[in-house]
């Protein structure tokens, strides 16, 4: 039955716009949205296989599936000319969780969810039209995990992640055609499997305090054959024409970067709980994005522009109300340090510092089930950047993001 | 009590995220004319400013020259109309003009396609024909009449705008048979006998420019680099001065504000940087150590090893884009270059003009091409020796330009600082571009003229100037709606 549904999930789901930092899609909980995605430091339930493995053992058994909705607008501004919006389609990110208690002291788990992907649609009229027309890009992680509860006080866990994704980009070829449509070029690949891990540590000193470590690794996405398309090449003129020949394959691949993240829990009274999450993120590991292919393309057998991230960090703040005992509030905010650095911003993902904000509630309808709903603002800092080391488009960028969520929880 | 404060403040948060305007806005400041005044913008200049490209001059060229480019993003911040002497639409192929029809295979073995280029000779503006020799005639183009606003002309030097004889087409060398008067002037200018300054007075007078542009003094350079230092002559510093500054008043005279343009390194295009990878590839490959070559404009011969040809691993001599047709002829006998600039030098005569070249120059054409007796012509090549004079020539006449636009505030654009910062090349919203010859995305076929694209990011680079310089905020153009080379 649990398979069925990841299947069903797997295939009709898309991931989300990347709203994080990068191509970054921090919405992994529900319940943790709400709180300003804090977490490390917590026992969150289900969800601790992502935010801490080390906590999932106190967790009760049960299953958690949950989605979001990114309705995500980004307005352009060329060097002074005029403005440009990407209507992006909706990205609904999602997440899977089953825990099960093997015995007092070792649970296992299973997770599925969707940690990055960006989809960003600018079309083909706009000023950057030759570096970008749409991108989509997709990455599901699916995780088995243990967890130790060593003592009272400590626990550990592990999981390793099995990743799967997609990457599809389109844009403006940048070739004079005789009239009529513009050419255009479309990369579209699946990628190998790659493996990672995920590691964490749970730590409560009393009972008001908790902390937690977590380390979740770097994940290479591999394209190998992926296929170059064309489109509108029939106005280009025969010699142009050469230049593009049927049936080429890309190769390219893409690092998602380790996340190690540091979060304290405080029970500050029986109904009130604070958190708080530091996270870095490696993002220094995507230093280009290359493609290498099989046939000349334009005349290049690849096609590399540098990206040369820096590694970032998130601070998270988060709180959780328990306004009875089957209803509880939540809200939170966070700030996300963007990896891209000046003269490197790009239509794909035109990033800059964003700030989130959250709000979330859940609810118990009765001992075995219960429901978490979340909404996060993220806005994202007006960002103007040459992108002259980037092979991006200049101008200024700004963001922003509404993000409801669902979540259905089911325990035993 | 408790619950209904946060209760009600939860829903007040919802309530006012969700209020926020939904969509993300970007302040933009409205353009602005700044401290100038663009209501009358006159441009100054030469085939550049005219629109020149693909070795002539054509309508839509024009339509795409950098002053036109400027009069329509001057339109935002109260700009007026701009004419220019635009061709008709039944005659829009102007003077005729280069187009691209193929690739044939690299001159050397495993080298770049060469380009094969046609030259355009339907819809010509061609009025008559005029010449000593009716077999090599000078051609005269359709009037154009009345005042405009684009007074670029094709071939104005700074040297010669006060010359009372370039409209003339009666106006030929007796000796050589060969035209002293511009037919690109000839067709816009107002009588036979007005100089280029009356012409800029005339029109002056007629627009009274609150704003102007002016782009001319690249030919007082640039003439003599093409032809290899082999004819033609470097401006002198004091005429060039004296007449810049004459031809500045003229401009200034209503307190017009402008910008003006330096003399861009004239060596850097890809008429000169394009050829002479391919000749040094090409002797190296046949084992040819060194070719004879002529040098200056003596009868001097030098021998030029292979390794001085200027390629991107090292070297120095310039080979001319009008030397690919002779490169096929090295090592074999045959006078073809000597016959064809007997036709440019002396279309009065060109058996005469023959005589005098083999004579003069002690040519012996059943010897090999590239030889001591049938020497490499000057004219194909500029040595280290004439480049370094051309570049100081150069420096000392974007001086005069600078202190000119400096002692009567106008705004100056840097055009030899720019084309020497993109030397390397640059990426610009997914298109990159250099001075390269066609894959450059800037030049023309011609090699020294700009494509349309080109011409509007120079438009960009001029508004950047005059932004800075009067604190305007003038809008960009969007270089990504004109066009580079189409390929064939």
């Amino acid at each position: 039955m649990k398979s069925k549904i990841l299947a069903l999930l797997g295939s009709t789901l898309l991931t989300g716009t990347a709203m994080a930092g990068g191509y970054q899609v921090n919405l992994a909980s529900q319940r943790q949205i709400g709180m300003g995605h804090t977490g490390t430091g917590l026992v969150t339930g289900t969800s601790s296989i992502f935010f801490n493995p080390g906590a999932m053992a106190q967790a009760r058994n049960g299953i958690t599936i949950g989605a979001s909705a990114i309705v995500s607008k980004i307005a352009y501004q060329a060097p002074d000319y005029s403005e440009t919006a990407a209507d992006n389609p909706t990205g609904t990110p999602f997440q899977v969780y089953g825990v099960y208690g093997i015995n007092d002291k070792i649970k296992v788990g299973l997770g599925v969810y969707t940690p990055f992907g960006s989809t960003v649609n600018w079309g083909s009229e706009w000023y950057g039209r030759k570096g970008l027309n749409e991108l989509s890009l997709k990455a599901i992680y699916i995780q088995p995990t243990i967890s130790y509860q060593v003592t009272d006080k400590l626990g550990i866990g592990a999981g390793v992640t099995y990743t799967i994704g997609s990457v599809n980009l389109q844009r403006t070829l940048p070739i004079e055609g005789e009239g009529g449509a513009e050419a255009g070029i479309e990369l579209d690949g699946d990628a190998k499997s790659a493996f990672g891990y995920n590691l964490g540590i749970f730590f409560q000193p009393t009972d008001k305090l908790s902390l937690g470590l977590s380390y979740r690794s770097k994940v290479d996405v591999e394209v190998e054959e992926g296929d170059v398309t064309y489109s509108n090449l029939e106005n280009l003129s025969a010699s142009a024409r050469t230049n593009f020949p049927d049936g080429a394959q890309f190769a390219a691949t893409l690092p998602l970067p380790s996340t190690l993240s540091f979060g304290i829990g405080y029970n500050a009274t029986e109904k009130l709980t604070l958190a708080v999450d530091i996270s870095r993120v490696g993002w220094s590991e995507y230093e280009e994005l290359r493609f290498d292919f099989t046939k000349p393309v334009g005349g290049n057998t690849t096609s590399a522009s540098a990206r040369n991230y820096e590694d970032t960090y998130i601070y998270r703040i988060g709180a959780e109300y328990k306004v009875t005992d089957a209803l509880a509030l939540r809200a939170g905010a966070y700030y996300d340090e963007t990896p891209v650095q000046d003269g490197y911003l790009t239509p794909e993902t035109p990033d800059a510092d964003s700030r989130g904000l959250s709000v979330g509630l859940g609810y118990s309808i009765n001992e075995n089930i219960s429901i978490d709903a979340s909404f996060l603002y993220i806005n994202k800092k007006e960002r103007t950047d040459e992108a002259n080391l980037s092979n991006g488009v200049p101008g200024t960028f700004k963001s922003i993001a509404y993000i409801p969520g669902f979540a259905l929880n089911y325990n035993f | 009590m408790k619950n209904f404060v946060y209760k009600s403040g939860m829903l007040a948060l919802f309530a006012g995220v969700l209020l926020t305007s939904c969509d993300p806005e970007i302040d933009v400041a409205e353009p602005t004319s700044g401290t100038a005044d663009f209501s009358s913008y006159v441009a100054v200049g030469n085939s550049l400013t005219a629109g020149y490209a693909d070795g002539g001059l054509y309508l839509e060229g024009q339509l795409s020259s950098y002053p036109a480019l400027l009069a329509q993003q001057f339109q935002a911040v109260g700009g007026g109309d701009f004419t220019q002497s635009l061709f008709t639409e039944a005659q829009r192929n102007g003077t005729g003009y280069l187009r691209l029809v193929g690739f044939g295979a690299p001159a050397i073995p495993g080298g770049s396609p060469t380009p094969i280029t046609e030259a355009v000779k339907t819809e010509l503006a061609i009025r008559a024909a005029v010449g000593p020799n009716p077999k090599l005639p000078v051609f005269l183009y359709t009037k154009f009449t009345g005042n405009v606003n684009n007074l670029g002309v094709p071939d104005m030097r700074i040297s010669e705008i006060k010359n009372n004889n370039l409209a003339n087409p009666q106006n030929f060398d007796p000796q050589t048979g060969r035209a002293l008067f511009f037919p690109q002037f000839e067709r816009v200018a107002a009588t036979a006998q007005q100089s280029y300054l009356e012409y800029v007075q005339a029109n002056v007078d007629a627009a009274e420019p609150t704003f102007f542009s002016n782009w001319l003094g690249n030919n007082d350079v640039l003439t003599y680099a093409t032809s290899g230092a082999f004819s033609s002559t470097l401006t002198d510093v004091a005429t060039f001065q004296a007449n810049y500054s004459e031809l500045i008043d003229v401009l200034t005279a209503n307190n017009a504000k402008g910008v003006v343009a330096t003399i861009p390194n004239v060596t850097a295009v890809p008429f000169f940087t394009t050829v002479g990878p391919t000749l040094k590839a090409g002797l190296k490959a046949k084992g040819i150590p060194a070719i004879a070559i002529l040098t200056g404009k003596t009868a001097t011969r030098v021998p030029l090893p292979v390794d001085n040809i200027k390629d991107a691993t090292g070297g120095t001599a310039l080979i001319p884009l009008t030397a690919s047709a002779y490169i096929p002829l090295l090592g074999a006998p045959g006078g073809k270059y000597w016959r064809d600039i007997s036709k440019t030098a002396f279309p009065g005569n060109p058996t005469a003009g023959l005589q005098y070249f083999l004579g003069t120059y002690g040519i012996d054409t059943t010897q090999a091409f590239g030889t001591a007796l049938n020497p490499w012509p000057s004219s194909l090549i500029l040595d280290e020796t004439e480049q370094a004079e051309i570049a100081t020539r150069t420096t000392e006449l974007n001086n005069i330009i600078k202190a000119e636009a400096q002692s009567n505030n106008l705004a100056i654009w840097d055009a030899n600082a720019y084309f020497n910062s993109i030397q390397n090349g640059f990426t610009r919203s997914g298109v990159f571009y250099s001075p390269a010859y066609i894959r450059g995305n800037l030049f023309s076929l011609d090699g020294i003229h700009p494509t349309p694209r080109g011409q509007a990011i120079m438009a960009n680079e001029f508004i950047s100037a005059i932004n800075a310089k009067y604190n305007a905020r003038i809008p960009k153009v969007d270089e990504t709606q004109y066009r580079a080379i189409v390929l064939p």
